[in-house]
Order: C-alpha cells, then structure tokens, then sequence
C-alpha cells in the first residue's frame, strides 16, 4: 500500500525531519594523533553519520577533535544506557564537552506495520513500545481509537483501566529507581525493586497470562475481566509493598553518596523542558506543574474522575506530601536529577492511592467492563490525536482511519525519544560520570525512542 | 654442594639491575622503557636489603619505584602520539652514548676501587653480612639531631660532639617539598581554569 | 628454627633453604585459599544483602567448591589479547600488581615471632610495597590498547597515589603511640585485654582508625571508590580487556591487597594477634600449665593467629558489606575526600596523637591519678619503648 509523497526507500529515516535519501557531507575527523588508542578500530571513533534528504545536502558535523579532546563511545552494547543506544562524547580529559546520542537500533518499523494492521492487531505493537510499561501503551492508543470511533467504555472498564494503568506506573518507575541505582554504583536497591516488580508481574500475569507484553487493554475495553480474588492479592501486595518504599528512601533517596553523585547535575530548566517537549516526571522535576491525568483530553481525564490525587510537582517550594518523607537535601537544585528521582519516588506512593482507590471503586461498581470491537470494524475517514500520561512522560497516538478496519496511519509520539533529546543540552559541561547519572534520571526505554 | 643464597641472590638481582638497565637503553618503546626501570630499580632495592639495609630498601620502592615511576609512567602515557612510540636513535647518538657511558663507568671504577675495605676481596669471600640490626629507630633518631649508635663511642660523658643528626637537612628538605607541592597545586590550578573556559565548539544544525 | 632442622639434616645451608621454602609456602597457601574464600564470601554476602541465596549447589548446600569451579572455568577460557594491544606489557601487568599484593605478606606477622620476614621498618615496607599495585593497573589500562581501559587505569592510578598519604599518615599515628615501626613489637605492645589495643589509647587513635580505614577500602578500589572497576560507566575499566587467567589474578591481587590492609589494621590498630580478653593466659593459669613451655608458646601463638586471621577476614567482611550498600563516588569527589577530608584529618590526628603522647607520656589514667595509680599502670600498661628510652637516655 502506498501513500502519496512516499517513497518506496526502506532506509529508515532517524526522524521527519530528515527526509530519506538526502546526500550527506560530512567533515572527517582530524588526523590520527587526535585520539588515543585509535589503533582499537576507526570504526570505534567515527560517529555515523544519518542518512540525509534528497535533494538538499545536510551537512552534519562530524566531529573536529582538537589533540587534546577524546571521542569516547558509550554503546550501542553498554550496561547503562538502558538499551540500545549509542552516545558519542567529546571530552577534554574528564569534562564532557558534547554528547551526541544515535538511536535507531531497535527500530521494527511499527508505525509502517500499523498500516497494514487492524486497530485491534496493532495493539500488541503498541506492548513492545514502553516494553516496561505496556498497560499504558495499551491504554494510550486504545483511548485515541476510541475517541476516533466516538466510543464509550463503561463506568467500570474505566475504574479497572486506571487500577491497571497506575499499577504498571509502579512496575515502570521500579525498574527506573532501581536501575538508576544500579548505574551509580548500587547495587541492592537493584534487587529490592525487581523483587516488588516480580510481585507485580504476578499479578499481570494472573489478568491476562503474560509478565510483559500484555496487550490487556483494548479498543473498547480489556480482553478479559479480573479473575476471582485478585483484587485481595492486590490489596496484600500493596499492604507489603509500602515499608520498602520507606526502604528505598533510605538507601537512595536520602543516602549521602547518592545525593553526592545526583543533586546539582544536569540541571533542566523548566523553560528548556518545555521547548524541548520534555514531559512526564522530566518535566515535573522541573518544577512544571503539568500533568495529563489532570489537564489532558476529557475522554481520558474523565477515568481520573472522583480519585484523590495531586500532581507530584514541586510548587511554592514544596511538593504535595501527606506522609513523612525524606526532605529536600541541601544542594539538590530544582530541575536537577535528585528532583527528578524524587518525583517518580513520590509518584510511586501516589499510584499506591490511586491504586487502592481504584479497587475500592471498581468492586463497587456495576456493569460490564468494555467488550472489545470487532476486528472488523471499521474506522471513520477522519484522525484522532490522543497523548495519555504514561510513566515515562506523554505519550500519543494517532490513528488515521480511511473507512475500512485498518487504519491509514498509525503513529505513536513517543515521551523518551522528547526526554532523551535533551541529553545533550544537560551533559554539556559535565563529568563522563555524571553522563549514566543524568540519563537515568530521564529514564528512557529505547523500545520507545526507536519504536 | 651448598648453594650459597646470598651469592645467588646478589647475582640475580645484579644481573637483573644491569640487565633491565641495558634494555631501557636498547628499547624503542617510551612505555615499555619505563616499565624495564620499574624492574632495574627493584632490583637495586633487592641489593638494598640483600644488604641489611631494610629501611632504605623499603624507601628505594616507595620513592624510586612507586613514586617516580608512576611519574614517568603517567607522562610518558599522556604524551604519548600512536599507541606505540618508537624511537629511533641515530648511529652518531649511539657513538656519543657509548663514549660517555665509559667515561662515567671508568669514573665508577676507580672511585669504587680506591676504597681500602673494597680492596681486598679475601675478606669478604664466604662472610655472610652482619646480622640485620634494628635500623629503623637509629634511623628515625638521627633525623631528629641524635645519632645514639655514636653514643657508646664519645670521649666524654658530658661533650656531645659528633652527635649532631640530620636534623637541619630533614628541615630544610621539608621545607623544599611544601614549596613543590605548593607551586604543584598552583599550577595545576591555574591550567584547569583555562581549558574549563575553553568554549565548546556548537555544532551545526541540519538545514531544513 | 634453622638450627633445629639442621640437627636432621645435617647442612645448615639445606635447613635454610627448606625454612625458607616451607615461610613461602606457608604464607602462599594461607593467602591464596584466603583469596579463594573471599571469592566465595563475596557471592554470599552481597547475595544475603540482596534477599536472595548465592551460590549454593557446588559442594553442597551453602556452595563451599564455588570458587574452585569459578577457579577452573577461569583457567579453561581462551586466552584473548587484543589486536592493538601491547604484548609484552598485557602479559606483565597482572603479575606486576599480583607480586606487589603478595609480597607483603612477606612482613606481616601473624603471631608473636611467626613472620616470615621481620623487618625492622615492617609497616613502612608494607606501605611501600602495597602502593606499588598501582603500576600493574597503569600498565594494564595502557597495554589494552582501548581508550576504556586507559581512563579506569588513570583514574585508578591518581586514586590511589593519592590516597597513599593520608593512609601513610593515619597509620604513623599508631606507629608513634607505640615509638616502633616494627609490627611485631607493636603487636606485642597490645596484649592483655582490648582495652590495650591502641585504637583505645586515645581519642585521636580512634579516629586515625576510621580514617585508615576509609583511605584502605579507597586505596584497594572497593566501591564506594571503585570507579575503575565501575562496570556501569567503563564496563570494568583497566580490566576491560582482560578474561580468563590473567583477569583472576588481577582479582587475586585485588583481593590479596583488601586482606594485607585489613591485617594492618589489625596489626595498628586491633590488638594484632591478641584477642578481646586474655583467655589463653587465663587458661594456662588456670590449668597450672607453665606459659614458658615451648608447646605452651606454641598454642598460644596459634590462638593468635587464628584470631589475627579472624580480625583480617572481618575487616575484609566489612570491605565487601560496604561494596553491596553504598552508590560510588565520582572522581573528582573521591579526589576531594583525599585531599579536603582525609589528608587534613589524619594530619590533625597525627598531630593530636603528638600532643596526647607529649602531655601523658605514661598513659592518662596514671598521669590523672597520681604517682601510687602509676605504678600500678606501669605493670599493666605497655612496656616502654626502645625509642623512647634512647631517647630519654641519650638526649641530654
């Protein structure tokens, strides 16, 4: 199938930006005295170069390395740069002086297999995005189609939705405290948080058979309701799992070594945040009060409806707390990465409500849960944009439909790869230790970025 | 047959001083050099307590060998252009190397020989060293103005003379290293500050 | 002992040569099965830290042959050395650093009179001795041929020539309560009871020990301060391109050189080979047995090398619970705890120490007490010192 203006090229374009098939002219790197060691592999100190637009010549730098700057590659194989991403740095010695990250290595060309694809079959797509939060992929894009199609999921779809959703925000933001810790040098909160995530596995695995790619939530609803005496197993989860946040704290959040390695470093400021499109715990750790669950589109504020709950964002100085926390250290600057860490702690505890709220009104609720469309519905001749707040940050789909059950466009806007483009900006200045420090604060999943 | 240890090991280490010595002069390799001095002069600090002398041994490896190897080491490292140096030294050096390589060893010779108790060898044939004394209080001691090993042989009980230690030279050579370490941290310093305000070079956007 | 087995053997020259091989042996076999346990420690404990088991199927149900098993996968893996690496000097460098941890043994007494080598300046050669570790690091990083490997071994290099001194400082400080730089006088010096042992002895000598203790763990690159091992950042750093044997060496030389600091503290700090009551004298009195027996001795100093052992291997345990519960430091902040904290510290305590020896030179309880206190303190308290005798005697 082919859209008018595209070319049948299958070289992967980096972004829209740079059309496919352009010339590319690039600079070569100064002489071999430029670096040490080079005897490792030129490849190893050329950075590629992206494939570039037909017609006009982009000219990207490559780097001009003076004698005394080295190029040092971090990656694609490297074990903290969550995935696989490659990052190019120019330092001075230890300084950092650029840092260009080149992704693309784990694209699969959803976006292209969803055009071939009904609504329904792509959600599984949608799972290996954000593969460690694939509940709120699911959601994301289940809710755009939705708002395509003009459906409504009951009452109780919605409580289970947000139940589902917040306890995925969990699992995410474990994986992002523990493997932050595990970039600067510690290696048990690691452990503790993977040990509450296999409990939430668990769970996942008991509502819809699989620990990762869950494709639970659909067009319409879920694929199936709860199954009996989950939500005591939740609920005994959730008992359990509140002392080791506290845990937690004390071995990350108010440890002095890790304050030492994270306050002060990479300092975002909220108007960098926003021009970059930065959002999620990124852009509230930058003191921007904006969260989706609360400002976004109705069809999906509408689930958040009748819960208790406050934006984690720091306003007048303080953040929103009812529970004794550990205080802001002394040298952590708003925008830095401690702040950013401490709104995914704080989120945590927040989703702990929601959560626990969420049961409380599904089990009160009456009705069906959402049946699933039908594969063979078929989608309006018109486009729906929906962006939800997932952990990482917004995330939004578009679905374009052209009247038959496959759509003629599906394309996810992805939060990390917004997240991940502000590393450069952060690192600049900074320590090659502080570069795993700041990128896992942005906590990125490349499953997203390259989609 | 009884192998005479302290023969031996005299050998081996001489051999390996002399040896490894001959290999920093003969090699190409900047790194490879210094790594050959590590090896010659802990050879010489074998020598050392070979000669009873623990104290000076010990300070052998911790300034010769840890010190300014690791010195050399690191300079050689940083400026070092390919991953290999090698150096090629000219027949015209090697002439002008050699030539005064024998003077000074000729210089060594003699002074070494015109020393009475190094004359004659049948004395030291088959005499193992004194037993190891302690050395290290005497030591400490004459750093700070008293020699006590002297003590037994003074004239009188009240004269102190040829008592006087180390004292003034132990100042004065303290003194010099807070200098050195005090011009060390300033110009370090000051070399920091320059490349921090280096700007970085931007680069350039892809035109759209 | 020489003379003992020249009785049987008939040479003097032969019974030398076997004594000497047996001290080597000895403190080879004693040091390298310690190295292979610490392997075997290591798994255990960070695994408990973790909440969850370690190794626990080799040897039976707590994994005791572990390290045998990881002993032998290490020496069955192919032998890679880079292409851009220098031979002469990938191949050196893990012997470089593996001599340097060994050889200090050499001078470490672990029992009144059972040191291989006494040495009469014993601490400072194994100060010496152990600082020289950093060369095979730089040597390896440099030969590896990879720019990975050159900064974890530069880094590692400044770190721990600059830790040196206030380790080297920190650790006179004991050296100067007990005027010897001998450590087996010192350790004689700590008998009786714990509160003998000199981190007791004042104030600034416990401090000193914390200090020590802090620029050790710095000085064998343990996290927190083991940025050139940080596998998150530098994969590991100087050891990048190392597998197989030679890479178990530069861990047997690592581990080596956690247990050598740990015995010096034990030896300057922890009362060496005497344990926390004096049980043995105890028992001898209390059994009627006579101390000057020679298999009296003899049992008495085996209690204390099994004690001095055991103190070695807590320090050790501490090294490795410290590794599994703190984040690491960057360099530059490692750098600035050398140089801002524990170089003005030890100082200080070197200094304090000083002044506490000047203005109660036989111990405070007897200088507060009056002269009847002090000579009952004289026989209980350390002996007076050869240095500090000359000293009173041939000062004048």
């Amino acid at each position: 199938m082919a859209l008018e203006g595209a070319s049948t090229d299958v070289r992967r374009a980096p972004s829209p930006e740079v059309p496919l098939g352009a010339e590319v002219r690039s600079e070569t790197i100064a002489g071999p005295q430029a670096t040490v060691g080079q005897a490792g592999g030129p490849e190893a100190d050329r950075p590629s170069a992206p494939l570039a637009s037909q017609g006009k010549p982009v000219e990207v730098a490559e780097f001009d390395v003076r004698t005394d700057e080295i190029l040092v590659n971090m990656g694609p194989q490297h074990p903290s740069t969550h995935g696989v991403l490659r990052l190019v740095l120019r330092t001075d010695g230890e300084v950092v002086l650029e840092v260009t990250p080149h992704i693309g290595y784990l694209h699969r060309c959803a976006e292209k297999i969803g055009e071939n694809v009904t609504a329904r079959q792509w959600i599984p797509y949608t799972d290996r995005m954000d593969y460690l939060a694939g509940m709120n992929m699911n959601l994301g894009f289940a809710l755009a189609v939705e708002k395509l199609l003009q459906i409504e999921v009951p009452e109780k779809g919605r409580h289970l939705r947000v139940l589902i959703a917040e306890l995925n925000r969990i699992a995410s933001h474990l994986v992002a405290a523990g493997t932050y810790g595990l970039d600067l040098g510690s290696f048990t909160p690691f452990m503790y948080c993977f040990r509450e995530r296999e409990r939430i596995l668990d769970l996942f695995e008991l509502v819809c058979g699989a620990r990762l790619t869950y494709s639970y939530i659909t067009v319409g609803g879920v694929t199936a309701d709860l199954p009996p005496g989950w939500l005591q197993k939740c609920e005994s989860f959730l008992d359990q799992f509140e002392p080791v946040i506290d845990e937690l704290h004390v071995l990350l959040t108010s440890q002095a070594v890790f304050i030492r390695r994270t306050a002060g470093i990479g300092i975002l400021p909220a108007e960098t945040a926003i021009q970059y499109g930065c959002s999620g715990p990124v852009l509230r750790g930058s003191g921007v009060n904006w969260d989706l669950r609360r400002d976004g589109e109705p069809i999906y504020t509408r689930m958040y409806e009748g819960y208790r709950w406050e934006v984690i964002a720091q306003t007048d100085g303080r953040y929103p707390q009812d529970h004794p926390y550990p205080p802001v250290p002394k040298g952590a600057v708003l925008g830095d990465s401690w702040h950013r860490f401490y709104v995914r702690m704080l989120e945590v505890v927040q989703s702990v409500g929601l959560v626990r709220q969420a049961i409380e009104k599904y089990s009160r609720a009456r009705g069906p849960v959402g049946e699933p469309i039908k594969q063979s519905q078929k989608l309006p001749k018109a486009e729906a944009y929906l962006e939800t707040e997932a952990p990482k940050g917004q995330m939004g789909f578009l679905v374009v439909g052209d009247g038959t059950p496959v759509p003629r466009r599906c394309r996810a806007r992805s939060s990390s790869f917004c997240n991940l483009s502000v590393l450069s900006e952060l690192c600049r200045g900074c320590l090659v230790a502080d570069v795993p420090a700041i990128l896992g604060s942005l906590d990125i999943v490349l499953g997203e970025v390259d989609r | 047959m009884a192998v005479h240890w302290h023969s031996f090991f005299f050998w081996l280490m001489a051999i390996m001083a002399c040896g490894f010595a001959l290999a920093v002069v003969f090699s190409n390799n900047i790194v490879r050099m210094a790594f050959y001095l590590i090896l010659s002069l802990g050879a010489v600090s074998g020598l050392f307590f070979l000669a009873g002398a623990d104290f000076l041994g010990a300070m052998q490896l911790m300034i010769y060998v840890g010190g300014t190897v690791v010195l050399l080491v690191f300079g050689v490292m940083l400026t070092a252009r390919r991953p290999w140096v090698d150096m090629q030294t000219s027949g015209g050096q090697w002439v002008l190397a050699a030539v005064v390589g024998a003077l000074l060893l000729a210089v060594l010779l003699q002074t070494a020989f015109s020393v009475p108790p190094w004359q004659s060898s049948a004395a030291a044939a088959g005499a193992l060293p004194p037993a190891a004394e302690p050395t290290a209080g005497p030591l400490g001691l004459a750093m700070v103005g008293v020699r006590v090993e002297r003590m037994a042989d003074r004239p009188a009980a009240e004269s102190s003379s040829g008592l006087a230690g180390y004292l003034l030279p132990f100042e004065i050579v303290s003194v010099h290293l807070v200098v050195v370490l005090v011009g060390a941290a300033y110009l370090a310093r000051a070399r920091r500050r320059l490349s921090a305000a280096a700007p970085a070079r931007p680069l350039e956007e892809a035109p759209q | 002992m020489v003379d003992f087995l020249a009785q049987y053997l008939g040479s003097v020259w032969l019974a030398g040569t076997l004594w000497a091989l047996v001290q080597v042996v000895l403190v080879l076999t004693v040091v390298m099965i310690s190295v292979a346990f610490f392997t075997w420690l290591e798994r255990k404990e960070s695994a408990r830290i973790q909440d969850r088991l370690g190794p626990t199927r080799v040897g039976g149900r707590f994994g005791w042959l572990q390290p045998v098993a990881d002993g032998l996968k290490l020496l069955m893996k192919e032998d890679l050395i880079p292409a851009a690496a220098d031979r002469v000097l990938f191949r050196a460098a893990p012997y470089v650093s593996f001599c340097a941890a060994f050889t200090v043994f050499v001078a470490l007494p672990v029992a009144s009179g059972w040191v291989a080598l006494r040495l009469d300046a014993g601490v400072f050669f194994v100060l010496a001795v152990a600082g020289l570790e950093v060369l095979g690091v730089v040597l390896a990083g440099y030969a590896s041929g990879s720019k990975w490997s050159l900064f974890g071994a530069m880094r590692e290099a400044a770190q721990v020539v600059s830790y040196e001194v206030p380790l080297a400082l920190s650790a006179v400080v004991p050296v100067m309560v007990a005027g010897s730089i001998d450590p087996v006088t010192i350790g004689d010096l700590q008998a009786g009871g714990f509160w003998n042992w000199l981190v007791f002895h004042d104030p600034f000598t416990f401090a000193a020990f914390f200090v020590y203790f802090t620029c050790a763990v710095a000085s064998v690159n343990r996290a927190p301060f083991d940025l050139p091992e940080a596998e998150s950042e530098l994969v590991a750093g100087f050891m990048t391109e190392y597998s197989g044997f030679r890479w178990s060496v530069f861990f047997m030389a690592e581990y080596a050189s956690m247990l050598a600091v740990s015995f010096l503290a034990a030896i300057l700090f922890l009362g060496a080979w005497h344990g926390p009551l004096p049980l043995v004298a105890g028992v001898y009195a209390v059994l009627g047995i006579p101390a000057g027996h020679p298999l009296a001795i003899f049992v008495a100093q085996l209690a204390g090398a099994g004690v001095f052992l055991v103190k070695g291997y807590l320090g050790v345990a501490t090294m490795i619970w410290l590794r599994w519960t703190l984040p690491r430091l960057r360099i530059d902040q490692v750098m600035t705890m050398c140089l801002k904290y524990c170089l003005p510290l030890s100082a200080a305590m070197f200094l304090g120490a000083a002044v506490w020896l000047y203005a109660f030179p036989a111990g405070v309880t007897s200088q507060l007490l009056g002269p009847g206190a002090a000579a009952t303190e004289a026989a209980g308290s350390p002996p007076a010192v050869a240095g500090r005798t000359a000293l009173a005697e041939g000062g004048r």
